[in-house]
């Protein structure tokens, strides 16, 4: 990278740029598993946000102290932990979205988002940096799978946020289910990256008009 | 003397086979089925082959132009989509079905995936597959057929697939009398509205064979493969077999589907293996899971599968022979 | 009926105007000679012929113009007696411009002294391989490969058996099937002649079974000779292919890559037996050979003509081309080669001239649909659509892997495609970029091991120097 990295370019970086879902391709098991419905995605991504934002921060602190060869152990373990207080939080406090995300929740902690942030940004980047990119990789992906939910809600079951948005529609049940995650996935990403082409393409062009 | 002569490179003739009439040959083979359908469940039957065939034509005209491709609209092949796919919607299915159906076969099975040719499933039968798991109290509502007691706006209780298959676990009561060959063979029974009509079917796989458009390796295998698997399961009851092969929508996916082009393998070994492997498939689906028919499956299964057995089956040059022997 | 060996594939085009049924009952027809005849240096595969006549020199009919330019290569003789009026470079039919020696034709056709040997069946095969080297004999079914190389065979290698192709599979053509029937007794003493020279203990002549009365007149010729054998083939293009040829008759396959002889066989044309008898019998040189003129044209017919004749002379006397002609080829319609020029004149390698109309230009192509229709017309086994596919993607590395080199660009995949794509185009421009990959490939590795042999060397002699 040219240019130094800065607080708000790492957030924004996670956000859109190199968003885990539609550009990184991470984190697919929860993507496809859990969005059913929009408040299922909601919930999910901010409980992996949670965990991404703590892990970057103390695999950032401890980066120095980590020896190499044990690393992946090291950040299973930081992991885990932050993983282990979200299950349990939710145990006590939102038991119905518990049962629903099952155990999806504790999977969190294999999740590739998690590891490869991990691993190629928190373990080589101070913790300011390193909250910034978990912040941005986490809402990056809470949109990403909340957007995702909610198409295949609204086409699944008629819903928006669980309530009855179109009266008398047959709801298409395949699209609950995971051929309809796939589709859905599929075609989002063929328009998101469509669109970041076409924006790509213009701002070129008006570099160019510029110079 | 001179004529404005052109160069063009060898070979300068060409057989005259186009896609095109290819593909007419299959709407051709696959009219009688229709018109049977027309006859067995009334008017309705034609009004959704009729949107099947414009929905699947209009979305692939309408991509093509949005996309800045080449429009092949033209050649037929989305018309044969559209008659496959309305021969698998039952008769009485409420005029939506068919359309959403169509254009999930066009757009997202046939032209995300590169349009013809380049399709890995059936689009048809894929399409078939999504409306079946997504709708499937419409998708299973089996009409009477006008000669039935009740008429087309009834809805049938059994299918003969599931009597057949209760004659085939033995259950109590169940037997082969229930249904007739006759009704089988004629179409005058419950089912989608072109899997009914054996009779037609079959002719239209006998002009198609006869137009060299299909060769009989994949029909023959697959359901010569379900005959066998039912002979030996049964203990050789013949009249089940016989019953069994003449419903469900084996004819029609033997016939039409398994034998698409984009999703089935080229070399003649692959088309033996395909075809078995769909029978064996479909014998599977229909004896032991939960699913009374399974043809559509089945067919979708080895889809996945034909370019790996292409490979398996490649051709060794000619000449390209062991040296020793 | 046919013998049990079938090869893989196969088509059966049909033909538009004026093909082989019409011009079959065509008999031969010798075609005036020209004013002037055009006898480019370069009428065969190899090194062009060197011109040893100059402009203004008097020259006879048969007399050797042009001499061998190297071991793969064959003179070329005047086919008319004249004044040379000019040695130029002229367009043959693929395009490509090659010397040629113009010649005034003064129309007394007078004969160079002919070298006819006394005793044609005593000569020794070297003696034979000279004679039909100085006549000129080149392959006459259209790939022109000099007769006397093809003949020269390797000491390790075994000539048991001379196939002769008579099968003629391209649509159209019929010189070789009137040659065949009108001149069978000349064919088979060319071919008795070649088994008594070189000792091959058997010939056989394929024809394909359309050619009844070409078949019956070379059984009879061949009735005295046991070890000549006539077999019927069936209709199927490209039964002529060399290798598709042999394993029809023989039931052998030439191994990929490989040439005939790997299994013991020769082919010939039947045109190139009926030259070879001329020159051992009678001494004459190849100035002269049948043409069919078929298609668009008025009368179409089989012409004897004399290398050189423009081809303009030929469409004028088969009346012209008519109406609604697009292409002109040279050859058969499957392989061959089209052309605008009509003053190219007629080589050794040109069976045949064809007007054809509309059908001859390529449509346009679209997606393939992968009907396999291309696998089951191929006669070498190969997958065209997958070769397609790597060639047009440039993975020339696969196509190579798929068999390209294997392709003997026959044109039945692109013939049967309903999709109408430029298969045998593709693969054709393959096979070149694979041949010349592999040649950087050998080079590069002939580069990198000089290269270590080097540095061997230079470490050998450092420690020599130590140990000295």
């Amino acid at each position: 990278m040219a240019k130094k990295a800065t607080v708000g370019k790492t957030f924004f970086n996670g956000l859109v740029t190199e968003n885990p879902t539609f550009t990184l391709m991470l984190g697919m098991c929860p993507t496809l598993g859990v969005t059913t419905a929009a408040w299922n995605g909601i919930y999910m991504g901010l409980a992996t946000t949670f965990v991404l934002v703590c892990s970057n921060l103390f695999i950032s602190l401890l980066r120095k102290i980590i020896p190499d060869k044990v690393r992946i152990p090291c950040y299973i373990i930081v992991i885990a932990s932050f993983v282990t207080m979200v299950d349990l939080f939710m145990q006590a406090f939102m038991p119905d979205m518990r049962a629903i995300l099952g155990s999806y929740i504790p999977l969190i902690v294999v999740n590739c988002i998690i590891f490869a942030r991990a691993e190629s940004f928190a373990a080589k980047n101070g913790p300011h940096l390193a909250l910034a990119d978990g912040l941005g990789m986490g809402l990056g992906f809470t949109i990403s799978i909340t957007c995702l939910a909610a198409i295949r809600e609204i086409i699944g079951s008629g819903k928006f946020f669980g309530m009855e948005i179109l009266p008398g529609y047959e709801p298409m049940a395949i699209m609950t289910k995971v051929p309809g995650g796939f589709i859905t996935l599929g075609i989002m990403m063929i328009l998101v990256n469509a669109a970041k082409k076409a924006i790509t393409r213009r701002r070129a062009a008006r570099k160019e008009a510029a110079a | 003397m001179q004529h404005n002569l052109a160069i063009t490179p060898s070979p300068h003739v060409r057989s005259g086979a186009t896609t095109r009439r290819i593909m007419q040959d299959v709407c051709i083979a696959l009219a009688p089925a229709g018109i049977a359908s027309v006859i067995l469940f009334g008017g309705h039957a034609a009004v959704i082959i009729a949107v099947c065939v414009l929905t699947c034509v209009l979305t692939e005209y309408v991509y093509q132009r949005l996309m800045n491709q080449r429009v092949t609209a033209g050649d037929w092949s989305a018309v044969v989509t559209g008659l496959l796919l309305a021969y698998n919607i039952p008769a009485n299915a409420p005029i939506w079905i068919p359309i959403v159906g169509s254009v999930f076969a066009i757009l997202i099975v046939k032209q995300l995936f590169g349009g013809i040719g380049s399709n890995f499933m059936n689009p048809a039968l894929t399409a078939r597959a999504v409306l079946f798991v997504s709708w499937s109290s419409i998708m299973t509502a089996y009409p009477n057929t006008v000669f039935m007691t009740g008429g087309v706006d009834t809805v049938s209780s059994a299918t003969p697939l599931a009597a057949l298959g209760k004659v085939f676990t033995g259950a109590e009561g169940a037997s082969l009398a229930d249904v007739g060959l006759a009704d089988l063979f004629l179409g005058n029974c419950a089912g989608v509205l072109g899997e009914t009509c054996k009779l037609a079917l079959i002719l239209g796989g006998i002009y198609l064979f006869i137009r060299k458009v299909i060769d009989w390796r994949i029909p023959v295998c697959m359901i010569g493969t379900v005959a066998v698997m039912y002979l030996l399961t049964s203990g050789f009851n013949a009249e089940l077999t016989l019953k069994e092969l003449l419903s469900g929508g084996l004819m029609l996916g033997a016939i039409f589907m398994a034998t698409d082009y984009a999703t089935s393998p080229q070399t003649n070994l692959g088309r033996i293996i395909f075809g078995v492997g769909c029978g064996l498939l479909l014998f599977v689906i229909r004896a032991y899971a939960s699913y009374p028919e399974g043809c559509s499956f089945a067919i979708l299964f080895m889809n996945v599968c034909s370019p790996l057995i292409d490979r398996w089956t490649a051709p060794t040059p000619f000449g390209e022979v062991k040296q020793h022997g | 009926m046919f013998g049990k060996h079938l090869f893989p594939g196969g088509i059966h085009p049909a033909e538009g105007t004026n093909g082989k049924a019409v011009n079959q009952r065509n008999a031969i027809t010798e075609l005036p000679a020209p004013k002037r005849v055009v006898i480019p240096l370069s009428q065969h595969i190899g090194a062009p012929a060197k011109a040893i006549v100059k402009k203004g020199d008097r020259v006879l009919m048969g007399q050797m113009i042009g001499e061998a330019g190297g071991f793969v290569s064959a003179p070329v003789h005047a086919s008319v007696s004249g004044i040379v009026a000019d040695i130029v470079p002229v367009t043959m039919f693929n395009g490509s411009e090659i010397t040629a020696i113009v010649i005034e034709n003064d129309f007394r056709d007078e004969w160079a002294p002919l070298d006819a040997p006394a005793d044609p069946e005593s000569l020794s095969p070297a003696e034979t391989l000279q004679r039909i080297r100085q006549a000129g004999i080149v392959g006459m079914g259209g790939a022109t490969f000099p007769t006397a190389v093809k003949l020269t065979i390797a000491p390790d290698k075994h000539f048991e058996k001379l196939v002769i192709n008579g099968a003629e599979c391209e649509p159209y053509l019929t010189a070789d099937h009137r040659l065949m029937l009108e001149q069978a007794d000349a064919i088979i003493d060319a071919v008795s002649l070649i088994l008594r020279i070189f000792s091959v203990p058997e010939a056989i002549i394929g024809v394909e079974e359309n050619k009844p009365d070409a078949i019956d007149a070379l059984r009879r010729a061949a009735s005295g000779n046991p070890a000549i054998r006539v077999q019927a083939l069936p209709v199927r293009y490209p039964q002529g292919g060399e290798k598709q040829l042999i394993h029809a008759l023989t039931g052998r396959t030439v191994p990929a890559g490989k040439l005939p002889i790997e299994t013991g066989c020769v082919v010939m044309n039947a045109g190139t037996a009926f030259a070879v008898h001329e020159a051992l019998r009678e001494g004459k040189p190849l100035i002269r050979r049948v043409t069919t003129v078929g298609g668009l044209v008025a009368k179409p017919n089989n012409w004897l003509v004399r290398i050189g004749t423009p081809v303009r002379e030929l469409l004028r006397a088969s009346g012209g081309t008519q109406k609604g002609t697009r292409t002109l080829i040279s050859g058969g319609p499957m392989m061959g080669t089209a052309f605008t020029e009509i003053d190219i004149p007629v080589t050794k390698g040109c069976s045949g001239i064809l007007a054809l109309g509309r059908e001859a230009i390529d449509p346009e192509e679209s997606p393939c649909i992968r009907c396999g229709r291309c696998m089951r017309a191929c006669p070498m086994n190969l997958q065209p659509v997958r070769m397609d596919h790597a060639i047009r993607a440039r993975r020339f590395d696969e196509a190579d892997k798929l068999g390209v080199m294997n392709c003997i660009e026959c044109g039945a995949c692109t013939f049967v495609c309903p999709a109408t794509r430029m298969l045998t185009q593709s693969f054709r421009a393959g096979k070149r970029i694979v041949t010349i990959r592999r040649n950087q490939q050998k080079a590069r590795e002939e580069a990198e091991k000089a290269a270590l042999a080097a540095k061997a060397a230079a470490e050998q002699s450092k420690t020599d120097g130590k140990e000295a």
